[in-house]
């Protein structure tokens, strides 16, 4: 049996924002097993974004624990085994297609050549090898986000984390760029976890998270 | 109310933006300010100081048969006047003396009647050496033709009358003989212009008793003058005071109807200041207004480092419904807050330096008060062209599309594809050569006429050059990053190591904002480096000068009776001595010209003093001196002799010498070697140079009326030693270097350069700091959201610093090389520009290297300092950082 990619226990998180403190996430529970395909469903504000970064290891909770059993250390994670897809433009303004989907090879272990043989090899798994020299100011909404999900698969990590990746979209075009991403992640044992508001793209996935006001609820 | 909320939100989130705009138009109002005042104030005090110089101001000549109560009385009503001395001059067919046996006479003379408080009112006069003043007074050059000395008598040969004998009561020197004995009321160019070489000073009753009957029989051989210290109340600009002391004088004149003609030596005074206050204006135009353009150059690309996300805040503004006006409105409130704050800081500022640095207040009088009120107003103007316009443009041609980021890749400005670099260089180069080889005087102030004026357009010259080089190192870093990138991937490589492909193509498409970063530092070094070299070769061309003036480290010198080469032993023994030499100096005749003759030991004289290579024609200084050596009766001459002789190297020189056995003048051979130009404590037009011990075996004495002193520390410690030694040896004076430079007069002493590049150079650091960590830092607070989104990709610490310092040292190293070289380029335009200034002109420039570390070491720390504070933002957690961009 595969090895657990995420647990947590009793997570907390809160802000202090002025002299009232925010409960972001309230006492979550869960695991993220590998090539689970989640949802995390919710309205505004209630936390989605926050339990990402928990989970992803970007932020850090204020209460109960969390573990990557199969990852290892929250400072191992990124940019390897953690793959995080924005819901904003992510591309680096003055570095092309390739040289933004790169960077997280960069940082990580891989020399230059081997960095720029998976950036074109991740572009061109997800159809854009013919703009890699092209700057972000020359793509449109739908290419940057595919780029963005094609610099996240890049490092091929184990758990990628989209923070509602279509929310800027037009609905054909987040379709899309959904379709895109499944299909790259199609026979591999990479954990998807996607916050949507989107009721078509929460029911392409196996698992339901639903979060209202700091609280998750899981569903299988 | 959105007016309130807009204000909170600029102090809670663009502190940093507006805290570098108000510090640019700040640096902006402190060196105008700061430098307009002290220029202001230098102009005052150059026309007190000058006025404070003159020994008698006016010097009003009676015209035969005039009354002089009418003229003193015209002289009232013209002016009022602290001090009026009537002064008798009479001419003497010689004076006659016999001293040791033999009888000395002289030629014709002069004696000056005086009164007992004469040396009360004009106390710069007379300098007693020896004796008392109350009584008959020797001039110090009569007293040694004549072997007179206190107690004496000297016979005055009357002419026309029998001659009277007087008693000396003391030994005087006329340190102003030149203007005391002036031909009032004759063009310079008809007078003879030489003070006489004898002079008797007779108590006023006295000189009445001995001239009146001369008068009577000889009334074209005796004048009465009126000496007039005027009432100091002149206007504060040399050239004003000029102007209102020559109208003073011309009242008078008028007033006398021909009774009186005045000799007006306050006019002359202000009138030779008159050039150094234009020097003064021309010196903040070439060296000040540049950095005042380049805090306002600051202070606009501070302003611009927003303007992406002013073009944001804009657009989400217009989506939401604000008119133009609204938007203006808001951008406003952020143009007073920097302009007010600009000016706030910048006047403390001001007051700071000028009173630390120059001594000056910024609210003394009325012009300095000006110079403030225009350097606040340049400051409020500076805020609102900075921040309001740029946004105005926006606001009326941008579309909310528009607003979207741009990088790179956009089209040339029209300044690179006219090639404006190149033809500003082209216009620096003609207009430089056309100043440098005609000998162009930048400042004219002819003698006499209140006109003045200043080649403002030589100011072109270093202009373009500025501009130019600006330009063309915009356009060729530009070029180098944007086609450059794995040239300069393989240079960051040491500091970004993998990711410095990243990183030089990250700085390579954006170009314009790095190349305009190196192009701001590189002025203001270059800022700094010009001026630096500037003061730097000025002082040593000053020290060049006082140690030509005053002959060595400490010089002393005395009379041939009581040489201080007698005490050579005394001296060559104090401490701080590190080479005693002396030299003797005497007078010869060349035809009938009487010239100074300096004798010396050729092989030894250098190591009490500077054998520089330009002091002789061959530019050899030790193969001159080897060959004046080697040929005992050799002498050098100095080129105007040369060329009214019509002399030929190995020509036989008859001179003709005093020898101290009878007094009299002999024919001595010399052997023409070489052209001198130029010699330690020698005069600047004619003298002579021969070795002392033939000098001695011909005259008779080997006494050296001059001894030089090379000091191993302080030379005024030296100086005061050696004063101590010499005791009371009569006549002996002690000078050294450093109080000689303090008083030569060399033109710009007055304007006082070390006040003015003081500031200038304090400022220059300011700038230097203040371009690299403002523009780093600002830049890098621009793309906070870049480094957040890195550090949410996963980057560490050192790789995110792998940007940062690499932008760093790109934008130091750049601006640091081209800014140097740039600065020592303009100074070395600005020495040959504004070579009146120096005396001698310099043949190299000096390298001020202490300032250069300094400037180095505060470019560095500020850019260690902008990119510390980046990474240590880049400390919070990624997703905190992103949510708050």
């Amino acid at each position: 049996m595969s090895e657990m990619l995420v647990r947590m226990d009793n997570i907390g998180r809160t802000y202090s924002r002025g002299k009232t403190p925010v409960m972001a996430v309230v006492s979550a529970t869960c695991t993220v097993m590998p090539g689970d395909r989640i949802a995390l469903a919710g309205p505004s504000g209630s936390g989605k974004s926050t339990l990402l970064h928990l989970l992803g290891g970007l932020d850090r909770p204020t209460s109960g624990s969390v573990s990557w059993p199969a990852l290892g250390a929250r400072e191992t994670l990124r940019p390897a085994k953690v793959g995080l897809v924005f819901q904003m433009p992510s591309l680096l303004a003055p570095l092309t297609v390739v040289e933004n989907v790169e960077i997280p090879l960069l940082l990580g272990q891989d020399s230059t050549e081997k960095a720029r043989a998976a950036a074109l090899d991740a572009l061109d798994r997800i159809g854009l090898r013919s703009i890699a020299e092209k700057l972000p100011e020359e793509l449109s909404g739908g290419q940057a986000q595919r780029v963005a999900v094609a610099r996240a698969l890049a490092s091929q990590p184990k758990l990628l984390l989209a923070d509602e990746p279509t929310g800027q979209l037009d609905h054909p075009t987040g379709q899309h760029l959904f379709d895109v991403l499944l299909a790259s992640l199609e026979g591999t044992e990479t954990a998807l976890i996607v916050a949507t508001h989107d009721r078509a793209v929460a029911e392409r996935m196996n698992t339901l998270w639903h979060m209202q006001h700091g609280i998750l609820e899981v569903h299988a | 109310m959105l007016t309130m909320l807009w204000l909170k939100g600029l102090l809670a989130y663009r502190s940093g933006r507006l805290l570098g705009a108000i510090v640019g138009v700040a640096l902006t109002v402190a060196l105008l300010a700061a430098i307009g005042v002290f220029i202001a104030s230098s102009s005052a005090s150059m026309t007190q100081r000058a006025a404070a110089d003159v020994p008698v101001d006016w010097q009003v000549q009676l015209s035969p048969g005039s009354d002089a109560n009418a003229v003193a009385d015209a002289i009232g009503k013209s002016t009022s006047y602290t001090a009026l001395e009537q002064v008798g001059y009479a001419n003497t067919a010689g004076f006659t003396a016999s001293a040791g046996g033999t009888l000395q006479t002289t030629g014709p003379g002069k004696a000056v009647g005086l009164s007992p408080q004469y040396r009360q009112h004009f106390p710069t006069e007379l300098r007693l050496l020896i004796g008392s003043l109350d009584g008959v007074l020797v001039a110090q050059q009569t007293a040694s033709n004549l072997h007179v000395t206190v107690g004496d008598t000297v016979t005055i040969q009357r002419i026309g009358l029998p001659p009277v004998k007087v008693k000396v009561a003391g030994v005087v020197d006329l340190p102003n003989a030149d203007s005391l004995f002036q031909a009032v009321g004759v063009p310079a160019s008809v007078a003879p212009q030489a003070p006489p070489d004898n002079v008797l000073v007779l108590p006023a009753d006295q000189w009445h008793q001995v001239f009146d009957p001369q008068a009577a029989v000889r009334p074209d051989s005796v004048r009465m003058q009126f000496h007039v210290r005027i009432t100091r109340d002149l206007p504060t600009d040399p050239n004003n005071a000029f102007i209102y002391v020559q109208q003073l004088a011309n009242n008078l004149e008028a007033r006398s109807a021909g009774g009186a003609l005045v000799g007006n030596n306050l006019a002359a005074r202000l009138d030779s200041v008159r050039k150094d206050a234009l020097y003064a204006l021309v010196l903040f135009l070439f060296l000040g207004l540049p950095g005042a353009i380049l805090a306002i150059l600051l202070t606009m690309a501070v302003a611009a480092s927003g303007t992406e996300r002013r073009r944001q805040e804009q657009a989400l503004l217009r989506t939401r419904g604000a008119s133009t006006a609204q938007i203006l409105r808001l951008t406003a409130l952020e143009a007073v807050i920097v302009g007010v704050g600009g000016v706030a800081l910048g006047i403390g500022l001001a007051s700071i330096a000028a009173g630390m640095i120059a001594a000056v207040n910024l609210f003394a009088n009325a012009t300095t008060i000006l110079w403030t009120i225009n350097a606040s107003l340049v400051g409020l103007i500076l805020a609102v062209v900075a921040v309001l316009y740029p946004a105005w443009t926006q606001a009326r041609h941008s579309t909310v599309m528009a607003a979207r980021a741009v990088v790179g890749r956009g089209r040339k400005p029209l300044w690179r594809r006219i090639y404006l670099d190149v033809i500003l260089l082209a216009v620096a180069a003609i207009v430089f050569w056309r100043t440098a080889s005609t000998g162009y005087q930048v400042v004219l102030a002819p003698e006499g006429v209140p006109e003045t004026s200043v080649a403002y357009e030589t100011f072109l010259a270093p202009l373009c050059l500025w501009v130019g080089v600006a330009l063309l190192a915009m356009r060729l870093c530009g070029g180098g990053l944007e086609h450059g990138r794995h040239m300069l991937a393989t240079l960051l490589r040491p500091i970004a190591r993998k990711l410095s492909g990243l990183v030089s193509a990250s700085l390579g498409r954006q170009y314009v904002r790095v190349a305009r970063g190196v192009v701001l530092v590189a002025l203001a070094f270059s800022f700094a480096t010009s001026t630096a070299v500037f003061n730097t070769t000025y002082n040593a061309q000053a020290r060049v000068d006082a140690e030509l003036t005053n002959g060595a480290d400490v010089a002393v010198t005395g009379s041939t009776a009581f040489a201080p080469s007698s005490m050579l032993s005394q001296l060559k023994a104090l401490p701080g001595a590190a080479a005693v030499q002396p030299m003797q100096h005497r007078f010869a005749y060349v035809g009938n010209d009487l010239q100074d003759l300096y004798g010396i030991d050729p092989a030894h004289l250098g190591e009490a003093t500077t054998m520089s290579n330009s002091f002789f024609a061959g530019g050899d200084a030790q193969a001159t001196l080897a060959a004046l050596a080697a040929h005992p009766d050799g002498v050098l001459v100095s080129q105007e002799t040369v060329t009214n002789y019509q002399l030929k190297v190995g020509d036989q020189i008859n001179l003709r010498l005093q020898r101290v056995s009878d007094h009299q003048y002999h024919i001595v051979m010399f052997h023409f070697l070489g052209v001198v130009r130029e010699f330690p404590t020698a005069p600047k037009d004619s003298f002579l140079i021969a070795n002392t011990s033939y000098v001695a075996q011909q005259t008779g004495s080997d006494a050296a009326e001059i001894v030089l002193m090379r000091a191993s520390g302080n030379p005024v410690d030296l100086a005061v030693r050696a004063q101590y030694a010499l005791g009371s040896l009569p006549g002996a004076r002690v000078t050294d270097i450093g109080s000689t430079q303090r008083l030569i007069g060399s033109s710009l002493t007055a304007v006082d350069l070390r006040g003015l590049t003081g500031l200038e150079l304090t400022f220059a650091i300011l700038l230097v700091a203040g371009a690299m960590g403002l523009i780093l830092a600002l830049g890098l607070a621009e793309r906070r959201r870049t480094f957040a989104l890195l550090a949410a990709l996963g980057a560490k610490r050192t790789q995110l610093g792998a940007f940062l310092w690499s932008e760093g040292v790109v934008i130091q190293v750049g601006g640091g090389v081209i800014g140097i070289a740039l600065g020592f380029g303009i100074a070395q335009m600005l020495v040959t520009i504004l070579t009146g200034v120096f005396d001698p002109p310099p043949e190299v420039l000096s390298i001020p290297w202490p300032y250069l570390v300094l400037m180095a070491a505060a470019a560095i720390a500020s850019m260690i300092a902008a990119v510390l504070s980046t990474q240590l933002a880049s400390r919070r957690p990624a997703v905190e950082a992103l949510r708050d961009l």
